[in-house]
This record gives structure tokens, C-alpha cells and sequence, in this order.
């Protein structure tokens, strides 16, 4: 067999040599890659977004026939529990008609004193509902892939669970968003301990209880203490729940997250009237606080 | 002409069986789930397809396949661009220098392999994901998640093995 020469070096060889050099810039690419999301570099947010535009429909698809599983076996289940879950919920009813009392005049006690004090509210949230159509493959990562429609939604914008925060928006791309999980590592939140007010950021790191950081060594905190957000930052509206104190042991704080994840079928998402200047600003703020740690 | 057309469109798909499959199954395992035991029970299936394809049928589970493989869990984690990347073609030329000695190994002895060339790259990723983040990463759930992927390499495996049936036996370039 007779091999034809290209610039003295012979097809066959040609072949491998750029085979191999094909290979080595791939690996160069990924290297590249990894060096440029270390900067949060706009062409890696805009590869994410064109990945997300790509696999959002196709997770869909997938999902759809086993959700429709799934709701039969819901649908046959909440038949057999029909009773006692009616007994319950009459029981539970008369218990929130006495609390709907008592919340209405807290609540008018509060605007009676907060026009004595003429005290100016912080801006009202709204909220939009997504369904979710995915979750995180592995254990490296705590994220929701939700389905959004038409409705704009921005990054950074919290995600709340049955009504406690789950995490908030790291992307959006067409009618599809990407969402952090509190447990999540790229996870930090300014929370408040509802009982002392002491400050800190509930930091995910990949395990299912987030941990409280940058909290005053001083600070009283107790297991069962109730974290909320502390709107600081103006990111986030003040007094969403979170979680509780799990623990509070040399100098670790770890947070038992109040919603169950895996029993939620649909977010809600907290419009909080943020500009893209403003979510910049707490990303950057987030980032040094992570350098520093 | 338009022979030739059908022809590539069938070669492609024929040699593109490994990579459909794997990301198949790959969006498979995203389904959400209302069990939290299944939650924490997700293999990392791309990992066990791109050792299996790598080491059986590397001729037709390309460099390409494996980068493919690795952008979309990328995409679809929260971990930086291009660490599974990275994992998936390092996996690839293991698996490849491997091939040439336990191509025709039995399904037990793969396993094995699996389970300690599935550690180094479950390591390796640890160690990765630390230094980016410049914390150490509890290695609790990894070793779990590791566990559950090593458990699951079986049932990929078998799989795999009867999908071999319908792809090429040999590389066919046109």
C-alpha cells in the first residue's frame, strides 16, 4: 500500500499528529475553561445560558412521563388518607380561625403604631410560581432547574419553598432558570437569628445542613433558634424563614433547612423590584466575603 | 450523492449510540423526586458510561463524546465550567491505556477497575472543586455519592453490554 507524502511527513502519520494535537487543545479548553470561571468571565455565564436554553426542553420531555406516574401514585394515595386527613384538617381548621383573629389585630396594632412612628415600609415582594423540572445529578451540587415561562425573572431573586427560602436564581435563559439551593457551596445568604437578631451568612457546603458564618463569637445562639434573612444588602426582603439551629458546637453552626425539598413540586419566586446593578453589587460583596474567609 | 448523505446521517448515528445513551441517562437521573433517600441516591452515571464505552468501545467513544459528556454536567451543576470536562477526558485516556490490557476482561473484574479508577476521578474532582472554592469540601457526601455510583456501575454495565448488540463492531470510516 502506497502512502502519499504532505510536506515530507506521510498521511497516516498526519493523521494521528493532528488527532493528538486535537486532543490536547480539547484538554487546553477545559483547563481554559475552569481558569475563566474563575473570574466570572461573561463568556462562561453566556456558554451556562446556551447550555440551559439547550437542556431546559429536553429535561421536560423527560420528566413529563414520570411526573405523570407520579401523580397517579399521589392521586391513589391521598384516596386511601381521604378520612383521616379531612378529620385533621377540621381539627387544624378551627386552631387557624382562632390565629386569623389574633393576626388581625396584630396586624392593625402594627399600622396604628407605624404611622405613630412614621415608619416607611420596605417595598412590597411579588411573587411568581415555577415549576420544577429537574434536580442536581450529583452530590457535588445542590441545584433546581425550574420552568419559568414568560415571566421575568432576574438573577440573584430568592426562591422560596412551601414558605420558607430554598435558594434563588443563578441564571436564566429563556424560559428556563437555574436555581442555587441554600446547601449549595456558591450559597451565601445574610440571615438574622430571629431570637437574638445576631447576624451572620448562611454559607452552603454541599451537605444538607448550610452552615451560620461570620457570626459574632459573642452571639447567644441556641439549638432550635429560628434564622430568617436579614435583607441586608436590600437583595432580599427581612423575615423570610430559612431554618432552625441544629447544632452549635465549637464554633460551628449548622442550620436544619425548614423545607423539604424533595416534597415540593413548584417554587415561588420573591420579585423584590431589584435592578441588575444591584444584584451585581451583592454578588461582588458575596465574592470578597468569600475571599476573605 | 444522496446515498452517501443517508449513509453518514447512519454512521453517525450509529457511532453517536454511546453518547445518546449516556446523556440519556444522564437527564434521566435529573427527574425530580419526592423521596429524599433517592435525593441523595444519584449516581454519577456519566462517570460509569464514559469508563464502560471508553474501555469496550473506544473506537466509537471519542475524546469529543467524553468533552460532550463533561459540558453538560457542567452545565447542568453548579460546579465551574469545566471540571467534568476535565474529569470525563482524563477518564477517557485511563480508560483507553486501560483497554489494552482488560478490553475482554470479565464483568466482575471491570467492576473492580471501576471501582478504583471511579475513586481516583471521585478524588481527583474533590480535590479540584477544593482548591477552586479554596475550602475543603466534606467529603462525607462524595464518599456516599461515590458508594451509590460504584453500587450502580452493575445495572449501567448490563445495559451497556446488550446495547453493544446493535452498534458496529469496528470503526467504519465511510
Amino acid at each position: 500500500m502506497v502512502r502519499r507524502n504532505v510536506l515530507l511527513i506521510k498521511t497516516g502519520e498526519l493523521k494521528v499528529l493532528l488527532r493528538r494535537l486535537f486532543i490536547a487543545v480539547l484538554f487546553f479548553c477545559s483547563i481554559f475553561f475552569i481558569l475563566l470561571s474563575t473570574v466570572n468571565s461573561p463568556l462562561i455565564s453566556g456558554i451556562n445560558k446556551a447550555a440551559l436554553r439547550i437542556t431546559g426542553p429536553i429535561m421536560q420531555v423527560v420528566e413529563y412521563p414520570a411526573r405523570i406516574v407520579h401523580r397517579a401514585y399521589t392521586y391513589l394515595y391521598d384516596i386511601s388518607r381521604i378520612y383521616i386527613d379531612n378529620r385533621e384538617l377540621r381539627a387544624e381548621n378551627k386552631q387557624m380561625l382562632i390565629l386569623q383573629n389574633k393576626v388581625r389585630s396584630l396586624e392593625v396594632e402594627n399600622q396604628l403604631l407605624s404611622r405613630l412612628l412614621n415608619y416607611v415600609p420596605p417595598p412590597e415582594a411579588n411573587f411568581i410560581s415555577a415549576k420544577i423540572i429537574a434536580e442536581s445529578g450529583d452530590n457535588f451540587t445542590h441545584i433546581l432547574f425550574i420552568y419559568i415561562g414568560n415571566e421575568d425573572v432576574k438573577k440573584g431573586q430568592i426562591v422560596l419553598g412551601d414558605e420558607s427560602v430554598i435558594g434563588r436564581i443563578d441564571a436564566v435563559s429563556g424560559s428556563y432558570a437555574k436555581v442555587i439551593l441554600v446547601t449549595d457551596i456558591n450559597s451565601k445568604i445574610p440571615v438574622v437569628v430571629e431570637r437574638t437578631r445576631a447576624r451572620g451568612i448562611l454559607s452552603g457546603d454541599n451537605t444538607s445542613m448550610p452552615s451560620l458564618i461570620f457570626t459574632r463569637s459573642t452571639a447567644d445562639i441556641q439549638e432550635g433558634d429560628v434564622i430568617v434573612t436579614s435583607g441586608v444588602g436590600g437583595m432580599f426582603p427581612a423575615g423570610l424563614p430559612i431554618g432552625f439551629v441544629s447544632s452549635a458546637q465549637n464554633n460551628e453552626i449548622k442550620v436544619e433547612t425548614l423545607a423539604d425539598i424533595s416534597r415540593i413540586e413548584y417554587v415561588r419566586i420573591v420579585d423584590y423590584g431589584l435592578t441588575a446593578a444591584q444584584v451585581e453589587i451583592f454578588d461582588a460583596s458575596l465574592e470578597s466575603a468569600k475571599h476573605e474567609r | 450523492m444522496r446515498d452517501s448523505w443517508q449513509e453518514k446521517i447512519k454512521l453517525f448515528w450509529l457511532h453517536g449510540i454511546p453518547l445518546w445513551i449516556t446523556l440519556f441517562l444522564m437527564f434521566l437521573c435529573l427527574i425530580p423526586s419526592d423521596s429524599v433517600k433517592i435525593n441523595y441516591f444519584r449516581p454519577a452515571v456519566g462517570l460509569i458510561c464514559v469508563f464502560y464505552w471508553s474501555l469496550k468501545r473506544s473506537y466509537i467513544f471519542s475524546y469529543i463524546s467524553a468533552f460532550t459528556v463533561g459540558f453538560f454536567m457542567d452545565a447542568l451543576s453548579s460546579s465551574p465550567l469545566g471540571i467534568n470536562i476535565l474529569l470525563m477526558m482524563l477518564m477517557v485516556f485511563v480508560a483507553q491505556w486501560l483497554a489494552h490490557y482488560f478490553q475482554n476482561t470479565s464483568f466482575g473484574a471491570g467492576w473492580v477497575i471501576f471501582g478504583l479508577v471511579g475513586m481516583c476521578a471521585f478524588a481527583l474532582k474533590w480535590l479540584l472543586l477544593s482548591i477552586y472554592y479554596r475550602m475543603l469540601i466534606s467529603p462525607d457526601e462524595i464518599i456516599f455519592n461515590y458508594m451509590s455510583t460504584v453500587m450502580f456501575y452493575p445495572l449501567i454495565a448490563a445495559f451497556s453490554e446488550w446495547m453493544q448488540k446493535y452498534l458496529p463492531q469496528e470503526r467504519i470510516d465511510e
